[in-house]
């Protein structure tokens, strides 16, 4: 791992190009925003790596003992050697936890670009050292003032002079070596020692205050003896008319060297609040999971025949979300989220019409005849991939819109990984540990210490997401009691639990590292741990990203099949019979098979829901029935079947009782109407057969309908010779008939990811080689063509500039290359007028083009020649 | 519990299902229902008892009075887990144990110096319900912040409020002694049924409560019982005088009272003795916007007030029994059922449920008589149709109630049963004098004179007249031990708490044992039969089923 064997990098560029494939390919795969587009060399890459967008975003994703590491670089020296950063981090009581911590966090950062250089001469990219070192706009996190040399750079020599001496040092010539000398006294600790020894108690009541930042204080013109004492010796330096600032070395010495009043090494646990037998998670989380599955189809039921209107801003009206919540029995927030989950799993959408409203999509019909433990993993695989957040319900905007249910602005980037990250903690716990929401959200909050910090008193977006995740995966039924259900494990390929093995999540080495995400991982082929024959300063171990990626889609079928598969038989078994009751109720004493549900669904309405279902059956409901078809003796028969007890006499009275009615009455469309009080002539008409379109019906001796439209009608009656008369339109019926309502074919809404997705193995690897080619390309040293070297102005050829050859001589080298197998470094301009390097080994020249592997490209390519500008050969290495 | 035969494989057993919506569902032929009902019974309402199913309901009130009962959360959670045959929700349990956590953090309590005071353990608790509009009228002086007095006077009030915020106080406050008074039950050749002895017991143990027991069941036992637990002068309100008479009755009876120690105070006679039996009609009564029956209750320092019928208790009294929070309250009925919703007032202010039987368990042990209940279906004639459909809507009921045909249904049933002990019940005075004659039957209603109703009842008692015509007038309280048939012909619209009574005039047990009967004669298809379904729904649900006969049926067997 020394790197003694090679020159020490000088810029972040050579440092990259030192480091292997593999952890080239670490470093993308955690900032995948470096490789869109990819870069053409390892130089652009280590300038994009530089960029202020994209350092931010990698200090956002860094844990929070990363992070303060990164803090205590910005403060140290740059470069910096690992013992000064150690002596920051570790403070001088050496802290053994933080000192065994922090190879690890320097790895991340090294990793990630963000530090480069070996142990002796550790640097912090500049910017990402502008973006964490103190400045009176943007106090440090970790509470430092300027340094010495930076706050003395502004002051008068002479008075530095002063503060030197009365410090009780030799004074010097210039201010630079004054400040250096003052620094110097100050970071020794025992002269400092001495020197505060004499400082009056009120002075070091000021001190103390000042230590832990903000190190800035007021001052008026005339100070006080205790604090002429501490700016006559340079303890405080003035940092602006009327403010001092205690210099970084002199608050360092207080703290005893610690650039963080408390180093957080390692991330805190998530702690099992409550730990219940495994089955009786399994079991409730099942039992859930089934009234996810009866919400669900219980909502699109209610919306079956039209669902409600879209807003014109999009979204669902707070009237209809009200509405749809007491038609759930459940809360608003509660209704929100079957809402959005239906509407994630692609089972609801809008209808696109001119009215719009929300209606089943025709995957619901799909989904609806799969059995239930495939349809309990539909939702949840939608559940977890989905960046909608339905907990935002409610809230407003940035405009101080209310945002509304299916309405826009729901959409978070964060929530799928937040989710991730959350159920793989759950997962990390013992099987049936239920662990405390405050420790998830500590834990979570270790690990991203700078994604979205408080605002304005609410909770951060992060915290909200892991709440409300906790909420919903209960609902959903993926965990059960608050704890992580073996299925909603299997859900995230996670392994069976740690069990009895009970392994400490705080013992392990790494931040983000969960039973679930090192298996998984491991399986990839990039991430595999590079060999002892490592020869490279960056420490890659074997250990998984800070945060598990989400699982490819592949991967993600598999694991959601799988958890379908263990949910199945904890679904509880549908029945096939009913308890009827003489109040004239049926006890469904659980779920039943569905033909069954259906018929009573309609034959009685639904009084209580659970385990078990109450029915009721009522005049109106048994009506129902007979609207829909049934006959009397059919729900007799239907009755007698499937329930376990004889029908009650009241209840089979009371079907009778509503058949004997039912029909009495009928109505029926029609579109118009002859009347006639001669009734031999409506024989007539109905006996004719030129009379057969018009669709005729005798209602009553002197009435016939007509299907036929009133204007049809009176003509077709004429032309059989008759003379009819038109009537004023009154009675005629129109029907509408209820029909299910559904959109066109629907995709679900893609989930809307932050940032491009991480790349997976493939990718990395072409990207990788596509950099590494042009880096060949960009650095490789060049022999001019032409062995002579007549041309003196073509001899020296520097690093950037393209070749220039005649095309002559490109042809001939071109042809020689063929020959030899060589490869060439071409100047090229392509057809949109970008000029371009390429290494490339030509294979064929014919017709003007040359036909050559492209090293740049890693494929096949073919030139045309006069495009060609210039063409060197590759120096010999 | 975790009774898996092996993995994967749910448990299907347990006799309980838990609902979404709290309630609960028994199955009764379950092997571990009797159980499980003892189980849940503490926290959970008998909502509905048919045949198969049983539904219990879970609510605030109910874990409350556990929770007072010394019950805690653990043990309410575990009923549930362990009966349950699906696993219950998570939210569910969650909700319960927070329910049931509320109780408690405010308690009234006797304060040595201050009186009454309202006390908590939980500082934000009391400011929240100080801030209440509804309590502030009812404290005084905040002693420390922790403790505030209250008027004693308002101790009932205090405690309906604060339970309405859903901060329930425990009573630690207890009970005055009252005027102590001998009073002994004379069990000579009978002795208290094992369910009264138990709905003492409940109510003794539990300080202050309802009984609720099917009509017939021994109510009156109940209440003298209880009396000879307080040993102290004890009020009596009852419905009406000839309720009144009959408590007396019974009580010298049972009871080691005398004639004399017994009080009656009604519209008649103002008597106060250390037992007194006042109506509710009495008490309400209004004179120039003030009641002058009032200084009653503090005549005496009762030590018990027993109040009859606690689910007709009239709105004033409502007001006064809250401020009688310091005596003993016993409150009887037999379906704990108001049409005007108020049955929470009647909790908190009487007090919790102590006992409960279905109405069908008490007819298993034989303590009342099992009856046929039965609905008879009458078709209006054609003209009386096209009459009830252009009827104003408000005479609708009237008009379809005394439709002919129903008279000769009744002549029916009256000649089938002829010999027994007939009643004939009604809400129109104009179909039951008309009854009345056609059955040569007297007729009982408001204005027949109390006299002349005992006197008539005396007779019907002794088997003179087997059939009586009477008004709702008698619906409460009367006691006629030979009645084996009733047919209701018209009631009060849709209550179910009158067909309950109604039904109660046949289940005294009969000394043959044979079988009672209960007839309903409603009119198809209209409104008639719209209120008797909701009539007969809580009979329904305590088992009773009702068979449904056609007239014409029962016109050509009889």
């Amino acid at each position: 791992m020394s790197p003694a064997a090679r020159p020490a990098p000088r810029s972040l560029a050579e440092a990259l190009r030192a480091r292997d494939d593999v952890s080239l390919a670490a470093l993308l795969r955690s900032r995948p925003d470096l490789i869109t587009p990819v870069p053409t060399d390892l130089t652009q890459l280590a300038t994009r790596a530089g960029t202020r967008a994209s350092v931010l975003r990698a200090l956002e994703r860094l844990d929070r003992f990363a992070l303060q590491t990164a803090e205590a670089l910005a403060v140290a020296p740059d470069p910096t050697s690992y013992d000064t950063l150690l002596g920051l981090m570790a403070g001088d009581a050496d802290d053994e936890t933080v000192a065994g911590a922090l190879p690890r966090a320097l790895a991340t950062l090294r990793e990630q670009a963000l530090v480069w250089g070996d142990d002796e001469r550790l640097r912090l990219v500049r910017t990402a050292r502008e973006l964490l070192a103190p400045s009176p706009q943007h106090p440090s996190p970790t509470g430092l003032g300027p340094s010495v040399q930076e706050a003395a750079s502004g002051m008068s020599p002479g008075r530095i002079q002063e503060i030197v001496t009365a410090a009780g040092l030799p004074s010097t010539h210039d201010s630079v070596s004054a400040a250096t000398a003052l620094t110097g006294l100050f970071a020794d600790r025992k002269n400092m020692a001495e020197l505060l020894a004499g400082a009056p108690e009120p002075a070091r009541e000021v001190l103390s205050r000042l230590v832990w930042g903000p190190p800035y204080g007021q001052v008026t013109a005339d100070p006080a003896a205790h604090l002429r004492w501490l700016l006559d010796r340079g303890l405080l330096l003035p940092a602006a008319p009327g403010t001092v600032v205690l210099p970084r070395e002199v608050a360092l010495h207080l703290r005893e060297g610690r650039a963080h009043r408390a180093a957080e090494p390692l991330p805190p646990a998530a702690e099992p609040a409550a730990t219940h037998s495994p089955q009786v998670v399994d079991a409730t989380a099942a039992g859930q999971a089934y009234t996810a599955l009866a919400t669900v189809e219980e909502l699109l039921k209610d919306w079956d025949e039209g669902g409600p209107a879209v807003l014109r801003s999009g979204g669902l009206s707070v009237r209809d979300l009200k509405r749809t919540a007491v038609a759930l029995d459940v809360s608003e927030p509660v209704a929100a989220f079957w809402v959005e989950l239906a509407y994630a799993a692609g089972l609801i959408a809008s209808d696109g019409e001119a009215d719009e409203r929300y209606a089943a999509t025709p995957g619901y019909d799909e989904w609806l005849e799969r059995p239930a433990a495939e349809r309990w993993a539909h939702l949840a695989q939608a559940w977890l991939a989905a960046t909608r957040t339905p907990g935002l319900v409610g809230g407003r905007d940035a405009k101080e819109r209310t945002l509304a249910t299916l309405g826009p602005g729901l959409d978070r980037s964060a929530a799928p990984e937040v989710r991730h990250r959350v159920l793989a903690l759950l997962a990390g716990l013992p099987a049936g540990a239920a662990p405390d929401p405050e420790s998830v959200l500590a834990r979570l909050r270790w690990e991203r210490p700078l994604r979205g910090p408080r605002q304005g008193g609410e909770e951060d977006l992060r915290s909200r997401l892991a709440r409300w995740t906790l909420t919903e995966a209960e609902l959903l039924g993926v965990t059960g009691r608050g704890a992580l259900s073996e299925h909603g494990r299997a859900l995230l390929g996670a392994p069976a639990p740690a069990g009895s093995t009970a392994t400490a999540p705080a013992a392990e080495p790494s931040a983000g590292s969960s039973a679930g995400a090192s298996t998984r991982s491991a399986t990839r082929p990039a991430g595999e741990p590079v060999g002892p024959g490592d020869k490279l300063p960056v420490h890659h171990h074997p250990r998984p990203a800070a945060v598990p990626a989400a699982l490819s889609p592949a991967e993600q079928a598999v694991a959601t099949a799988a958890a379908g598969r263990l949910l199945a038989p904890l679904l509880p078994e549908p029945l096939d019979h009913v308890l009827l009751q003489a109040d004239l109720t049926a006890v469904a004493p659980g779920p039943l098979r569905r033909p069954l549900a259906d018929l009573l669904g309609v034959l009685a309405d639904v009084e209580s829901k659970g385990g078990a279902t109450v029915y009721r059956f009522t005049p109106g409901s048994v009506r129902r029935a007979l609207d829909a078809g049934r006959t009397a003796a059919e729900l007799h028969a239907f009755l007698t079947e499937h329930s376990r007890t004889p029908v009650p006499q009241p209840l089979a009275y009371l079907i009778d009782d509503v058949a004997r009615k039912h029909g009495h009455l009928r109505i029926g469309a029609a579109s118009a109407y002859v009347r006639c009080d001669d009734d031999a002539l409506l024989n007539e008409i109905l006996a004719d057969k030129r009379a057969a379109g018009l669709g005729l019906r005798r209602l009553a001796p002197t009435v016939l309908a007509a299907q036929s439209d009133p204007a049809t009608l009176l003509e077709g009656l004429r032309a059989m010779g008759c003379a009819p008369a038109a009537e004023s339109a009154e009675g005629d019926v129109l029907i509408a008939r209820a029909h299910a309502h559904r959109t066109p074919p629907r995709t679900a809404p893609e989930p809307v990811p932050d940032g491009p997705p991480a790349p997976d193995a493939t990718l990395l690897t072409a990207a990788i080689r596509a950099i590494r080619a042009g880096d060949l390309a960009a650095t490789t040293p060049r022999r001019p063509v032409g062995e002579s070297g007549a041309d003196s102005s073509r001899a020296p050829q520097t690093g950037g500039a393209l070749p220039r050859t005649s095309s002559a001589e490109t042809l001939a080298t071109m042809q020689a290359a063929v020959l030899t197998g060589e490869s060439l470094w071409i100047g090229y301009v392509n057809a949109e007028g970008t000029a371009s390097q390429r290494v490339i080994a030509p294979v064929r020249v014919e017709g003007g083009f040359v036909t050559a592997y492209d090293h740049t490209a890693d494929e096949v390519r073919t030139y045309p020649l006069h495009r060609i500008t210039g063409v060197a050969e590759l120096a010999e290495d | 519990m975790e009774g898996r035969s092996g993995k994967g494989v749910p448990r299907v057993n347990g006799p309980l299902i838990v609902q979404s919506d709290k309630t609960l569902l028994l199955e009764v032929d379950h092997e571990r229902a009797d159980e499980c009902r003892r189980a849940i019974a503490p926290f959970a309402e008998l909502e509905r008892a048919p045949e198969h199913i049983h539904t219990y309901r879970v609510t605030p009130l109910g874990l409350w009075n556990a929770r007072a009962a010394g019950h805690d959360a653990e043990q309410v959670v575990d009923a549930l887990v362990q009966y349950s045959r699906y696993p219950v929700p998570h939210a569910l349990l969650v909700d319960i144990a927070e329910t049931m956590d509320r109780y408690g953090r405010l308690t009234l309590s006797k304060h040595p110096a201050h009186g009454l005071v309202l006390s908590t353990t939980d500082r934000p608790v009391l400011e929240e319900v100080l801030k209440s509009k509804r309590i502030a009228p009812l404290v005084g002086a905040r002693i420390d912040p922790d403790t505030v007095v209250v008027h004693p006077s308002e101790r009932g009030q205090i405690k309906q409020t604060l339970l309405k915020l859903g901060w329930p106080a425990e009573d630690l406050a207890g009970y005055v002694d009252g005027e102590a008074h001998p009073i002994e039950l004379l069990e000579d050749g009978w002795a208290l049924r094992p369910y009264q002895k138990q709905a003492v017991e409940n109510f003794w143990h539990g300080g202050s409560g309802v009984v609720v027991l099917p009509c017939g069941a021994g109510k009156t036992l109940v209440g003298a019982g209880s009396m000879a637990q307080a040993k102290s002068t004890t009020l009596i309100l009852v419905t009406n005088t000839v309720s009144a008479r009959q408590w007396k009755h019974e009580l010298v009876k049972r009871t080691s009272l005398t004639e004399d120690e017994i009080g009656e105070y009604s519209g008649t006679r103002k008597e106060i003795r250390p037992v007194t039996i006042a109506t509710y009609q009495v008490l309400t009564t209004k004179r120039k916007g003030v009641y002058p029956h009032l200084e009653l209750f503090d005549s005496r320092d009762w030590g018990l007030i027993v109040y009859d019928e606690v689910h007709l208790l009239p709105a004033p009294v409502f007001k006064f029994t809250a401020d009688l929070q310091a005596r003993r309250r016993l409150g009887l009925t037999a379906t704990l059922v108001r049409e005007d919703g108020r049955e929470s007032d009647v909790f908190s202010l009487i007090g919790p449920k102590r006992f409960d039987a279905p109405w069908k368990e008490i007819e298993a042990q034989g303590y009342i008589a099992p009856a046929d209940c039965v609905e008879v279906r009458v078709n209006l004639t054609d003209s009386e149709r096209l009459a009830y459909a252009t009827a104003e809507t408000e005479e609708k009921y009237r008009f379809c109630a005394t439709t002919d045909t129903k008279r000769k249904v009744t002549e029916a049933i009256v000649r089938r049963f002829a010999g027994q002990q007939i009643l004939v019940i009604g809400q129109y005075i104009d179909q039951l004098d008309e009854l009345g004659e056609h059955l040569n039957a007297p007729v009982i209603k408001g204005e027949t004179s109390n006299a002349q109703r005992e006197k008539l009842f005396d007779a019907f008692r002794e088997g003179e007249i087997s059939v009586l015509v009477v008004s709702k007038v008698a619906n409460f309280s009367i006691d006629l031990p030979e009645a084996t048939v009733a047919v209701q012909v018209s009631g009060t619209f849709g209550s179910r708490q009158e067909e309950a009574q109604r039904l109660g005039r046949v289940l005294r047990p009969k000394a043959d044992g044979h079988q009672a009967h209960f007839y309903s004669v409603v009119a198809r298809d209209t409104i008639d039969q719209d209120f008797a379904a909701h009539r007969q729904r809580f009979l329904a649900e305590q088992g009773y089923a009702y068979r449904i006969v056609d007239a014409d049926e029962l016109l050509a067997e009889g």
